[in-house]
């Protein structure tokens, strides 16, 4: 049969040895009281002798190890006796716990491994993993939440006293996961769905190219400045810079009808009326309020029209017929800081224009002197199928133009 | 409360089942005049008469087998075996007739008797009289089996063994008659079936039968000094066993040790360990299930060998004391 080698209890006060040195090895025939290997106690090194004659056939510890008082070590045989190793390695791996320790380990999510056990022959008992888990201290939210995701509270290090929160636990959790596994998966619905429709199929039909200019903006301040008190009188609206951008893009767009044209299905469509959608974004996307026939009407209307259609989106209530049959669309993130940026065409519609903030800037001037400016860059985005750069070019320049004096947009 | 014997006990339990019921009557070797072999029956046989307390010649088998036949013909009888040794003597009777026959005629014959027996060591009684048999017995279906360990319970259940319809084996251990405990006054039946729990406690749970709770009590004692708090369950009814109450105990405690008078192997105590590993309390051991039982040997006649021969209070000390290392 085989003799089994366990850690002598070398002291009263001995729970565990350090194997410092096996003196034999595997397969080596060994004699009964010949020295086995040395061991290191808590007080003292003392070699271990041989407790039996035969084959020393496995090893358990390596030398260096800290092993329980009572743990076998080695396997000694008699000569040419069976021995399954491989079963022995299992029961060494096994680690020793009552029923009621494992019942309470499960119940509270406590790994085995983590306890230092105190029962006889190196048993966790119940004491151990309730000592264990006394030491773990959770917010109720905490426990719920480590024992839905599976979570060991006892792996949550924190500081003597603290108490392991909802926050430690989603971290550790977070640390569990793989980069796959740390995300939130939404279906792409609603208008989210619309707009990454619309835009991957601007981006696959029309070839765009960019033109960018600056705006001197001085004059648009002043008319602002001159007109927003009176408009207020009138509407009870605050005339905004938008409502003047839609007004100038509206008029430069029936001096170009090319740019307020459509391509649909094999034709090039010329719209008679000049409709100037709005970007406006909200939480849910974006949505394009339509300021119809812009260059038919005065400030005071856009400037009306445009405050009542923003409120309609912000409260979700615009109606297909505020937002459809545009022909051409602004997008400003001047308000976000931005300088300069390139949209994405709003399908059928054919150019967009992109404005970005008015920054005072030094600008030579014709005399050479060097002026601030208020300065705004515009950047018109086109369907190279129906516009060519020279036409962009020129519908931009008279944006500008406009911009710059803007008595004409009265003309 | 009056304290009496277990042995007085036993004897008012008998005589009050005389009075209430004319069909019960007692039969076995000397238990008239001489009032049996330990007295049991002392002075019934002048209140009864010999027609209700009959003298017979040393025959067990006979004993027995006119306990079953007047059993089937409607009586109530209680059997005495001088020593639970001589029950292999009666085997035939009891556990091929006796237990057997109201099952084999569906139910339409009953066999209501008690087998009353004396059992144990620690008199000096040497192997031939001094065995501990309730496990042989608790393994016969057809059979119920008794062992009470104070006077209260030996009262109480020799009513509820006579008033039983089926054949009951009654083991009354020898150093319990002289134990004393106390008796209320008048008729009360305790349930067969049923456990006990003869000690609270939240340390471990002791299943003790017979002679045993009496000596696991004295351990508890001790072991109360190192602040070590014992529940005591006695089983009482060996068959059926009350498996409920053991395991309710177990739950709280997670540690038991089972102490029992009869041989280790293929005992009683084997038993009630299988059936708490086999329960919901396995969830709930935190320690390995301990049997402390008498040795596989036959009793020593030397009275120090005699004394270690089955689980003494000490030894009981030192299980509890391991477990709860």
């Amino acid at each position: 049969m085989a003799f089994e080698v366990k850690m002598p209890k070398l002291g009263t006060t001995m729970t565990e040895g350090t194997i410092i040195r096996w003196l034999k090895k595997e397969g080596d025939k060994v004699e009964k009281g010949e020295p086995l290997l040395e061991i290191q106690t808590d007080k003292v090194n003392l070699e271990e002798e041989c407790p039996e004659s035969g084959i020393l056939r496995k090893i358990f510890f390596s030398e260096g190890q800290v092993v329980p008082v009572g743990e076998i070590i080695a396997v000694i045989t008699k000569e040419g006796e069976e021995y399954y190793a491989e079963a022995a390695d299992e029961k060494i791996n096994k680690i020793k716990a009552s029923p009621a320790a494992k019942r309470v380990a499960r119940e509270n999510n406590v790994d085995l491994k983590e306890i230092t056990p105190t029962g006889p022959e190196g048993r966790i008992v119940e004491k151990d993993v309730l000592n264990y888990i006394e030491k773990i201290r959770a917010t109720p939210v905490a426990k719920k939440i480590a024992e839905e995701k599976g979570i060991e509270l006892s792996k949550i290090i924190k500081q003597e006293g603290e108490r392991i929160t909802k926050e430690d636990v989603l971290e550790k959790l977070k640390e569990s996961q793989t980069f796959e596994e740390r995300v939130k998966k939404i279906p792409l619905s609603g208008p989210r769905k619309i707009i990454a429709e619309k835009m991957k199929t601007s981006k696959q039909e029309a070839p765009h190219f960019y033109l960018t200019l600056s705006v001197d903006m001085t004059n648009v301040i002043k008319l602002r400045e001159s007109l927003s008190e009176k408009i207020e009188k009138i509407n009870g609206v605050k005339l905004s810079l938008n409502d003047i951008l839609i007004k100038a893009a509206a008029r430069a767009l029936r001096e170009f009808p090319i740019v307020n044209s459509s391509l649909e299905e094999g034709y090039i469509v010329y719209k008679e009326d000049v409709n100037i959608g709005l970007a406006v974004a909200l939480d849910e996307g974006l949505v394009v309020p339509v300021i119809r026939n812009a260059d038919k009407k005065g400030l005071s209307e856009i400037s009306k029209e445009s405050f009542e259609l923003i409120n309609k989106a912000r409260s979700g209530k615009l109606l297909p017929d505020d937002y459809q049959g545009g022909t051409f669309t602004i997008s400003n993130l001047g308000m976000f800081g931005i300088e300069e940026f390139k949209a994405v065409i709003n399908l059928p519609e054919s150019a967009i224009l992109a404005v970005g903030k008015i920054i005072k800037t030094p600008v030579v001037e014709e005399d050479d002197e060097i002026k601030i400016k208020p300065i705004m860059k515009l950047t018109l985005s086109c369907d190279h199928r129906i516009i060519d750069g020279v036409v962009g070019a020129k519908f931009l320049s008279r944006v500008k133009e406009i911009l710059e004096n803007p008595l004409e947009m009265l003309l | 409360m009056a304290e009496k014997l277990y042995i007085e006990a036993l004897r008012e339990g008998l005589r009050e089942e005389m009075l209430r019921d004319e069909r019960v009557f007692l039969i076995g070797e000397d238990i008239g005049i001489y009032g049996g072999a330990f007295g049991v029956t002392k002075g019934l046989v002048q209140e009864f008469g010999e027609e209700r307390v009959i003298d017979t010649p040393i025959s067990e088998q006979a004993i027995t087998g006119i306990g079953v036949g007047a059993a089937l013909c409607g009586l109530r009888p209680v059997v005495e075996i001088m020593f639970s040794d001589f029950t292999t003597l009666a085997m035939e009777q009891l556990v091929n007739q006796g237990a057997k026959i109201r099952y084999m005629f569906g139910g339409k014959a009953k066999v209501p008797m008690v087998l009353r027996t004396p059992m144990g060591s620690g008199t000096g009684a040497a192997a031939q009289h001094s065995q501990s048999f309730p496990a042989v017995f608790a393994h016969f279906p057809g059979l119920k089996v008794v062992m009470p360990s104070t006077p209260y319970d030996v009262k109480g259940l020799i009513k509820a063994a006579i008033r039983d319809d089926n054949p009951v084996v009654f083991f009354e251990h020898k150093l319990l008659y002289r134990v004393k405990g106390e008796v209320p006054e008048g008729d009360y039946v305790l349930p067969l079936g049923k456990a006990d729990v003869k000690r609270k406690g939240k340390d471990i749970t002791i299943v003790a039968g017979s002679i045993m709770v009496i000596r696991a009590m004295e351990a508890a004692k001790e072991l109360e000094k190192e602040g070590i708090d014992v529940e005591i369950i006695d089983p009482m009814t060996l068959k059926p066993l009350d498996m409920e109450t053991i395991i309710k105990s177990i739950k709280r405690t997670g540690r038991v040790l089972i102490v029992e008078d009869d041989p280790k192997s293929f005992g009683w105590g084997a038993e009630v360990a299988a059936g708490i590993i086999e329960s919901e309390a396995f969830d709930y051991l935190d320690a390995p299930v301990k049997r402390l039982a008498g040795k596989d040997i036959p009793i020593p006649y030397n009275p120090n060998l005699e004394r270690h021969a089955v689980p003494q209070v000490e030894d009981i000390v030192k299980a509890v004391k391991e477990i709860l290392r």
